[in-house]
């Protein structure tokens, strides 16, 4: 018997006073909700910055309204200059990847729901992870913050490759305050995200109730906790890869600088360096990160389902676990395929294309799981589940994609074209974006006590789902007729009859982020004046539903909960609960 | 706390010793004028041999569970051994800079 | 199977699933941390190889006294480890001034080393060496490097004396017990550990 400590006891203490409470909190639930509240600010910003960037493509001339008081140099008459669109772009990918994609998915609803789902009172590390939260958002705070410095926001993309990010003030507007506050936001977000995936960790391996074993933990469980160890993994080697980058901008280092650059008429001083290295060092952490972002959502999906199809997954809790597990280590073999045009060693190429290859078996059992599972199915169509089933769509059309870029050869006419834009939207920013909001829908209840409006959910899921298959699948077919991306205009006549195409994509692009306000109302509104939710109003089977809406300071109140079969172990016809004794299927 | 019959501090010290003493053959090597691929080769592995023996002994895991060790060890070895696949481009960059 | 019990604020006695490591959390987090630094310092050495196999004159220029002094610190280093794993004991057999003296001598020799380190450094200063300045004329990634390699060792090692001084001092006060000082041990053996890399890497490998 090991020598448990009782200090936990003091940390569960209920807090009092505002700023205890709701500010500083260490309760897991109050950052969950706090860190979700950050990403729906982070993705309204980066939505608006997505809708300038698709203006000025429709309509280059035009005057885009408030752009020209935001930034007088970048925007001058509210038109962007070719850097300034680069900055938007930049700003929209870091926020997005970032501060909307691997922070809400994960450390929001994973912060709420894995301490309730796996049956304890909060966090290992409840302290550790209010800081993680508060690193955060000083590393939001930071992005943002280079919207107001004169000279703007960084133009090297959220990729940020060296020489250009590298250099320094000497490469333009930008590049200098606004691309050192950008390694030190991204800097700060490594450390908070690797704090956050300790905590993860720990915590489903340490804190499970009597009775969870790992194979009757949830599937979101099990995809935070396969993604913790991803982002643990990945996190580590892109903080390091920052202050490299930082030594090369501030301390006169040549790490990614090589010799005898010229820029802008300056002779730089530097020498030796190789910007090759750089992009090995960010894509090793880069891929990896864009299945930290869907590792999630596959989760969610998986979690989600059985609920509103009223049976199993197909293949039980294995299936779609071992599908995790493979795409998460898989995830780590294949980043050069990022850098197919590089000018990395040819041989590299095979190297990384044959995993990217094997990578789409897991993804495909993985969706095709999700997608025989409705087979048979008494489907209740609710918004929840709409957003699931659209996530099936989307990742599967994004999924294709991917075979094409996954081929040398294929990729070195595709790289760097609107195609490769299209592909990772429907991957990261759609499907992931769809799971995030059915994991909102679903979880709402629990978190606030209230239930959002059916139909304005199902609006607002079905003008965006028609809406983002007509910007981003027209994308794809932009990207096949050579639209260059991060160009702000059109430089090539071959572009001009791309014209029309852009401007119709960009009026959908407007349409579709004026629906996103038809969720922030019915979430606002919800929130207050919603109808009350009862404890599991979705019938559904893990123990989050078995407390009350929203839960208790600690989770259960008090009592025991012991588990008897997995989330997805009950007779037919029949929800039982996670605490519930009952007879679990023969081979599930 | 351990599962299996801890050492004595008797045994620890016998151990740092032995740590020293390798570090000891470390600089010895260096200085045998050894071509630069083999005295590479001879401290990683030397090196890998002390973290082995500090990680079971020092660092505890040979009296913790092997789950630790199977959990600890794979997962870092698994990034150390990916990080490799940048050296055919480091030696490009030496060949290109002597305009091969 | 055993269970752990859990006392909460609330009186009642909670009965959770063992931990399937056998070890208290905190010593799985730090764990859990030692794998992601071990990554970070990973990349930062071979962030080193990939500029060393890349540059055309990179030079040996560490004389013997250079080394001696490396060879000094690393045996500081290990004793260091020798008697944090003395105080460790001593804690666990409850022992509280036997684990004073050691935890106290762990950070004097803590100390010795980074105060060798960076007189080190200095001189290397004096002589010319920078992140971007070779006084031999060879690669200018030399310094960067080595200050950044190192710097990052010596990082850990002064925050690693400031966190012992903290258990120390937590400890006598009786708010820290026995588990804080055998977590702190983990990551003390650790920065032993990365050294054992950095040592040949940073010093040997460029030996006169």
């Amino acid at each position: 018997m090991h020598d448990m400590s009782a200090h936990a006891a003091a940390h569960h203490a209920p807090p009092s006073g505002f700023i205890r409470k709701y500010v500083f909190s260490v309760d897991h639930k109050v950052i969950g909700i706090q860190y979700t509240t950050l990403s729906l600010v982070a993705a309204f910003i980066g939505m608006a910055l997505s809708w300038v960037m698709r203006i000025h493509l429709g309509w280059p001339a035009a005057s885009i309204p408030f752009l020209g008081t935001l930034s007088p140099n970048g925007a001058p008459g509210g038109v962007p200059t070719p850097e300034y669109y680069l900055s938007l772009m930049t700003m929209h990918g870091t926020i997005m990847a970032f501060f909307v994609l691997t922070a809400a998915p994960m450390a929001g609803y994973g912060n709420f729901m894995l301490p309730i789902q796996v049956g304890a009172a909060d966090m290992a590390f409840p302290r550790l992870n209010m800081a993680s939260f508060w690193v955060t958002f000083v590393g939001f705070v930071l992005a943002c913050a280079t919207f107001i410095i004169p000279d703007g926001p960084p133009i090297s993309g959220w990729t940020a490759y060296a020489p250009l990010s590298a250099v320094g003030q000497v490469a333009g507007p930008g590049q200098g305050r606004g691309q050192d506050l950008w390694v030190l936001s991204i800097a700060l977000f490594c450390v908070a995200s690797l704090l956050g995936a300790l905590n993860f960790i720990v915590t489903t391996i340490d804190l499970r109730t009597k009775g969870m074993t790992l194979s009757r933990l949830p599937l979101s469980t099990w995809a935070w906790f396969i993604n913790a160890w991803v982002s643990l993994l990945a996190f580590a080697v892109l903080l390091p890869t920052g202050l490299l980058l930082l030594l090369d901008r501030v301390g006169g280092t040549s790490f990614f600088i090589p010799g005898g650059l010229v820029v802008n008429d300056k002779l730089l001083p530097h020498s030796g360096g190789s910007p090759l290295l750089f992009q090995h060092l960010f894509w090793f952490f880069g891929h990896p990160e864009v299945y930290i972002i869907i590792l999630p959502a596959f989760g969610i999906v998986a979690h989600l389902m059985p609920t509103f199809t009223r049976k199993p997954l197909v293949g039980g809790w294995k299936v779609i676990t071992f599908a995790m597990i493979a795409i998460g280590s898989l995830s780590f073999l294949v980043w050069g395929h990022h850098m197919f045009v590089s000018g990395m060693s040819p041989s590299m190429a095979m190297v990384f294309s044959v995993p990217t290859l094997i990578i789409t078996i897991p993804s495909v059992i993985g969706v095709l799981v999700f997608a025989f599972s409705l087979y048979g199915a008494n489907i209740r169509f609710t918004t929840p589940m709409l957003f699931c089933l659209g996530f099936i769509s989307l990742f599967i059309s994004g999924g294709i994609g991917g075979f094409f870029l996954a081929q040398p050869a294929v990729d070195s006419y595709l790289h760097a074209t609107s195609f490769v834009v299209g592909h990772f939207h429907f991957t990261m920013g759609l499907s992931a974006i769809f799971a995030t909001f059915a994991g909102f829908y679903y979880w709402f209840p629990k978190m606030w006590g209230r239930m959002m409006n059916e139909t304005l959910g199902k609006v607002h899921f079905w003008l965006s789902f028609v809406l983002v298959y007509c910007v981003f699948m027209t994308m794809h077919l932009m990207g096949l007729t050579g639209a260059v991306r991060r160009y702000s205009s059109y430089v090539a006549d071959f572009m001009v009859p791309q014209i029309p195409t852009n401007r119709f994509m960009t009026v959908a692009a407007l349409l579709l982020g004026a629906t996103q306000f038809i969720f922030l109302y019915n979430a606002i509104w919800s929130r207050f004046k919603g109808p009350k939710a009862a404890d599991n109003p979705w019938g559904a089977t893990t123990l989050e539903w078995d407390t009350t809406s929203p839960p208790p300071f600690d989770n259960f109140g008090g009592r025991q909960m012991t588990i008897h079969h997995g989330p997805m172990e009950y007779d037919a016809d029949a929800s039982v609960m996670q605490t519930s004794p009952a007879k679990s299927i023969a081979g599930t | 706390m351990s599962s299996n019959q801890e050492p004595g501090m008797g045994s620890y010290v016998g151990i740092v010793i032995g740590l020293m003493i390798i570090v000891g053959i470390e600089v010895l090597l260096t200085y045998q004028h050894l071509p630069v691929r083999t005295l590479l080769f001879s401290l990683l592995c030397l090196a890998c041999f002390e973290a082995f023996v500090g990680i079971m002994y020092l660092m505890h895991v040979k009296y913790e569970s092997p789950l630790l060790f199977w959990t600890i060890f794979p997962a870092t070895l698994f990034v150390l051994v990916l990080l490799n696949y940048v050296w055919p481009d480091a030696y490009r960059m030496a060949r290109m800079s002597l305009g091969k | 199977m055993s269970e752990s019990e859990l006392t909460m604020s609330t009186g009642h006695e909670v009965l959770m699933e063992a931990s399937p490591y056998r070890i208290e959390k905190k010593k799985l987090g730090m764990w859990i941390f030692i794998v992601s630094d071990a990554c970070t310092f990973a990349t930062f050495l071979f962030g080193y190889g990939y500029m060393r196999v890349g540059s055309q004159n990179w030079g040996t220029p560490f004389d013997f006294p250079t080394i001696l002094n490396g060879i000094i610190m690393t045996f500081v280093l290990l004793s260091s480890s020798l008697t944090m794993l003395a105080a460790v004991r001593a804690t666990q057999a409850g022992q509280k001034p036997s684990a004073n003296k050691w935890l106290g001598l762990t950070i004097t020799l803590g100390t010795v080393f980074a105060i060798l380190h960076l007189r080190e450094w200095f001189k290397m200063f004096g002589e010319g060496w920078g992140l971007f300045s070779n006084p031999t004329g060879g690669a200018v990634q030399f310094g960067a490097c080595f200050f950044s390699v190192t710097g990052l060792h010596l990082a850990h090692v002064i925050s690693g004396v400031i966190a012992l001084l903290i258990i120390t001092r937590g400890y006598n006060r009786g708010r820290y017990d026995t588990s804080h000082v055998e977590t702190a041990g983990l990551y003390w053996h650790f920065v032993d550990l990365v050294w054992m890399f950095v040592f040949p890497m940073m010093y040997l490998m460029n030996a006169r």
